[in-house]
C-alpha cells in the first residue's frame, strides 16, 4: 500500500467502501437473527423439552418426517431425468420445460393446493376414483406428500440440472467409448461427478417439505403436519403453544444448512 | 488379424460445416491427421468413435459397419484431447475402469511407465502424465482402431518430444489401425506411416510423410507442410530432363516430365535452398543459380530462416540453413548470395484458382 501520510488523516476517517456496505446489510441480517434468538429465550428450555414428547407434537413431527422423506425419494427419482434431460437436450423446448418446473416455486403454495384439489379433489376425477380404490388424496398422508411434492420438487430438478451440466460431456463420451452402456456412465461417472449437486437439491427439497403450509393446508389438513400443528396450536392455544414445533423446525433448518455445506455442494455459495 | 477400417462416401454437417464425402482406408499403420483448427479432423475422429452421427456414407471395421451403431458397441478406442480422465477416479480406477482384469491395469501401468503414480488423482498428474493414462485406459479395452485427438497439444516441448517417440514406438507394437490427429507437422510426420492432410471437411491429400512433404498436390498442402516458396511461373520448354519454368526473368530447369498445363505453381521447400558466398562457385554444377541479397534473417534456435530477394526476379526465396553454415557463410542483411536451387527440388503442380 502506498504512503501518503498526507491522506493517513483522511483515510482513517473515511469509512471504508464493504464496511459501509455491511452496516447498511447488517440491519437485515440483525432482523434475521433477533427473532431466531427471541424464539429461543422466549420459553423455559426445560418446558419446551417436556412439551415435545406430547402426542400431538409427536404425530406432527413423525407426520412431517415421513412426508418430506417420501417427497424428497419421489422428487428425486423423477425429478434427475428430467434434470439430465434439461441439462444435456440441444432443442429450445428446454426452456419452456424450464419454465414450467420453475412455476411452482413462483406459485403461491395456497393456489397450488387449489390447483392440486382440481384434479386430486374428492370430487374432481382422479381424486373421486382413488377415494372409491380406497386411498384418499386429500386428508391423508398421500395427500400431505403430493402437496410437498407440487411445491418442493423442483428444487432437486433446478440444482441437478446446474450439476450435471457442470459435468463434462467428453468424459460420458469417454465411458461409452470405453465399452461402458449410459446406465453405468451414468451410474459411475456422471452422478458421482454431480453428487454433490443432487444432494444439495435433495437437501432443499426436504427443507422446503418439511416447511411447506399453503398447499398441506388445501390438500390435507389431517394428519397435521408440523407447519399446520403451529398453526392450529396458535390459532386454539395461542403463540406459547406454537413453540415447541416451531424450535423444532428452526433446528432442523440449521441442519439442512450443515448438511448444504459440507457434504453437499451449495448451490448459493 | 488384420483390421481394416474403411470410410466410404462419409458425410455429415453442422450449422454451415459441412463435412466430406471422405474416403478413406487405413490399415495396420498409423495415419497421422493433419490440418488447421476447424478443418474437420476431430469430426472425423468423432464420426469414428460414434459421438456423430454421419448423414450419409459407410464406416466399415473389419467388415463390421459401425454407423448406427452406439458408441458403447463399436469397439473403437478413442484417447480425447486433454484425455478426458475421470476426475473422481485414481489413475489406476480410471484404468480399471475399462479394464477386464487387474492384471492388464499393471501390464498397462508398467507398459506407459505409470506404475508410481497410479493412486493419484488426475488434476495432480502431469500433462504427459495424464496422456499415457488416458491412452492406458483406452488400450484396456483392446480396441480394434485406436483413435487419438491431438495427444501431445497440451503438453511442453520437451515432454511431447519425448512422448512423441514413446507413441511411435507403442504403435510400431500395436497391430490395429491408428488415427492421430494434430495440427502439428513435426508431429504427423514423426508418428505417421501415412498423412491425410484436411481442409475444409475434405481430404486435400494423402500419402507418405515424404511424398506430402516434397510433392504436395496443392499450394495448401504446400504450405502447410513448410514449403514457404511457392512462385507463380510459366513452362517455356519441356525437354527430357524435365521441364523450364520462367519466373519473371529468372529461368529454373527442373526434373518434372508430364506437365501439360503451362501455368504452374513452383513448390520449393526452405530446407532445399543452398546458399554459397558470391565468390566461392563451389556448389552442385546441375543445380539452377540465381543471385540475390539477404533481406531478413531470423534465428530459429536449431536453424536459421533466411530471405533472400532475387536480383532478376520480382521474388523473394526462403532459405533454411544450419547454424554452422549460417556462420561460414558471414550472411548479414544486404550479404550478396548465391541461391542453388537443385533441379529435383523443385515440385510443379498447376496453378488453379486454389487460394492457400
Amino acid at each position: 500500500m502506498p504512503d501518503h501520510s498526507s491522506r493517513t488523516r483522511s483515510t482513517a476517517l473515511r469509512l471504508d467502501w464493504l464496511t459501509v456496505a455491511l452496516i447498511l446489510g447488517g440491519v437485515l441480517l440483525v432482523y434475521y437473527l433477533a427473532p431466531m434468538v427471541s424464539l429461543f429465550l422466549s420459553v423455559p428450555m426445560g418446558e419446551v423439552v417436556s412439551r415435545m414428547g406430547e402426542p400431538s407434537v409427536v404425530n406432527a413431527a413423525s407426520t412431517s418426517m415421513l412426508s418430506a422423506s417420501i417427497t424428497t425419494v419421489l422428487a428425486t427419482v423423477f425429478g434427475l431425468p428430467l434434470a439430465y434431460w434439461l441439462a444435456r437436450a440441444e432443442t429450445a423446448m428446454t426452456n419452456v420445460v424450464l419454465a414450467i418446473v420453475v412455476l411452482p416455486l413462483i406459485l403461491p403454495p395456497t393456489v397450488g393446493g387449489v390447483v392440486l384439489l382440481t384434479v386430486f379433489g374428492p370430487t374432481a376425477v382422479v381424486g373421486g376414483a382413488a377415494v372409491a380404490a380406497g386411498v384418499p388424496l386429500t386428508r391423508s398422508l398421500p395427500g400431505v406428500v403430493l402437496a410437498q411434492t407440487f411445491v418442493a420438487s423442483p428444487f432437486v430438478v433446478v440444482t441437478a440440472k446446474a450439476a450435471f451440466e457442470a459435468v463434462d460431456p467428453t468424459l460420458e463420451y469417454a465411458s461409452r467409448s470405453l465399452g461402458k452402456g449410459r446406465w453405468t456412465t451414468a451410474r459411475r461417472v456422471t452422478l458421482p461427478l454431480a453428487g454433490p449437486g443432487v444432494l444439495a437439491g435433495m437437501t432443499l427439497v426436504f427443507a422446503r417439505a418439511m416447511g411447506e403450509f399453503g398447499a398441506t393446508m388445501m390438500m390435507a389438513y389431517y394428519p397435521r403436519t408440523m407447519p399446520v400443528q403451529i398453526w392450529v396450536s396458535f390459532i386454539s392455544l395461542g403463540l406459547d403453544n406454537a413453540y415447541p414445533v416451531a424450535i423444532l423446525l428452526v433446528v432442523i433448518a440449521v441442519v439442512a444448512l450443515a448438511v448444504l455445506n459440507t457434504i453437499a455442494s451449495n448451490p448459493w455459495k | 488379424m488384420e483390421v481394416t477400417l474403411e470410410l466410404s462416401r462419409l458425410r455429415t454437417s453442422y450449422g454451415p460445416f459441412d463435412f466430406g464425402p471422405v474416403d478413406l482406408t487405413v490399415d495396420d499403420e498409423v495415419l497421422a491427421v493433419l490440418g488447421p483448427s476447424g478443418s474437420g479432423k476431430t469430426t472425423l475422429l468423432s464420426l469414428i468413435a460414434g459421438i456423430t452421427s454421419p448423414d450419409s456414407g459407410t464406416i466399415r471395421l473389419g467388415g463390421r459397419e459401425l454407423a448406427g451403431v452406439p458408441l458403447e458397441d463399436r469397439n473403437v478406442g478413442m484417447v480425447f484431447q486433454e484425455g478426458a480422465l475421470f476426475p473422481h477416479m485414481t489413475a489406476r480406477e480410471n484404468v480399471a475402469y475399462a479394464a477386464t482384469t487387474s492384471g492388464r491395469v499393471d501390464e498397462l501401468a508398467a507398459l506407459l511407465e505409470l506404475t508410481d503414480v497410479l493412486d493419484r488423482k488426475p488434476p495432480t498428474l502431469s500433462g504427459g502424465e495424464r496422456q499415457r493414462v488416458a491412452l492406458a485406459r483406452t488400450l484396456a479395452t483392446d480396441p480394434d482402431v485406436l483413435l487419438l485427438d491431438e495427444p501431445l497439444s497440451s503438453l511442453d516441448a520437451p515432454i511431447r518430444k519425448r512422448l512423441r517417440d514413446e507413441l511411435h514406438g507403442l504403435f510400431e507394437s500395436l497391430d490395429i489401425p491408428v488415427l492421430c490427429v494434430t495440427h502439428d507437422q513435426r508431429t504427423a510426420m514423426a508418428l505417421g506411416d501415412r498423412i491425410a492432410i484436411v481442409r475444409d471437411g475434405n481430404l486435400e491429400q494423402i500419402g507418405s510423410p515424404s511424398t506430402v512433404l516434397t510433392r504436395p498436390t496443392s499450394r495448401f498442402v504446400a504450405r502447410f507442410t513448410g514449403t514457404e516458396n511457392l512462385l507463380e511461373g510459366t513452362v517455356t520448354d519441356r525437354t527430357a530432363d524435365g521441364a523450364r519454368v520462367r519466373f519473371g526473368d529468372v529461368q529454373l530447369q527442373t526434373t518434372a516430365s508430364a506437365v501439360s498445363q503451362s501455368a504452374v505453381t513452383a513448390c520449393i521447400h526452405p530446407a532445399r535452398v543452398e546458399l554459397e558466398t558470391s565468390h566461392v562457385a563451389d556448389g552442385d554444377r546441375a543445380a539452377n543459380v540465381v543471385t540475390g541479397t539477404v533481406a531478413r534473417w531470423l534465428n530459429e534456435g536449431s536453424e536459421y530462416r533466411i530471405d533472400i530477394a532475387v536480383e532478376a526476379g520480382p521474388f523473394t526465396l526462403t532459405a533454411t540453413v544450419r547454424p554452422p553454415t549460417f556462420e561460414r557463410l558471414g550472411l548479414a542483411d544486404g550479404t550478396e548470395i548465391r541461391v542453388l536451387i537443385p533441379p529435383e527440388s523443385i515440385h510443379l503442380i498447376p496453378t488453379v484458382e486454389q487460394s492457400a
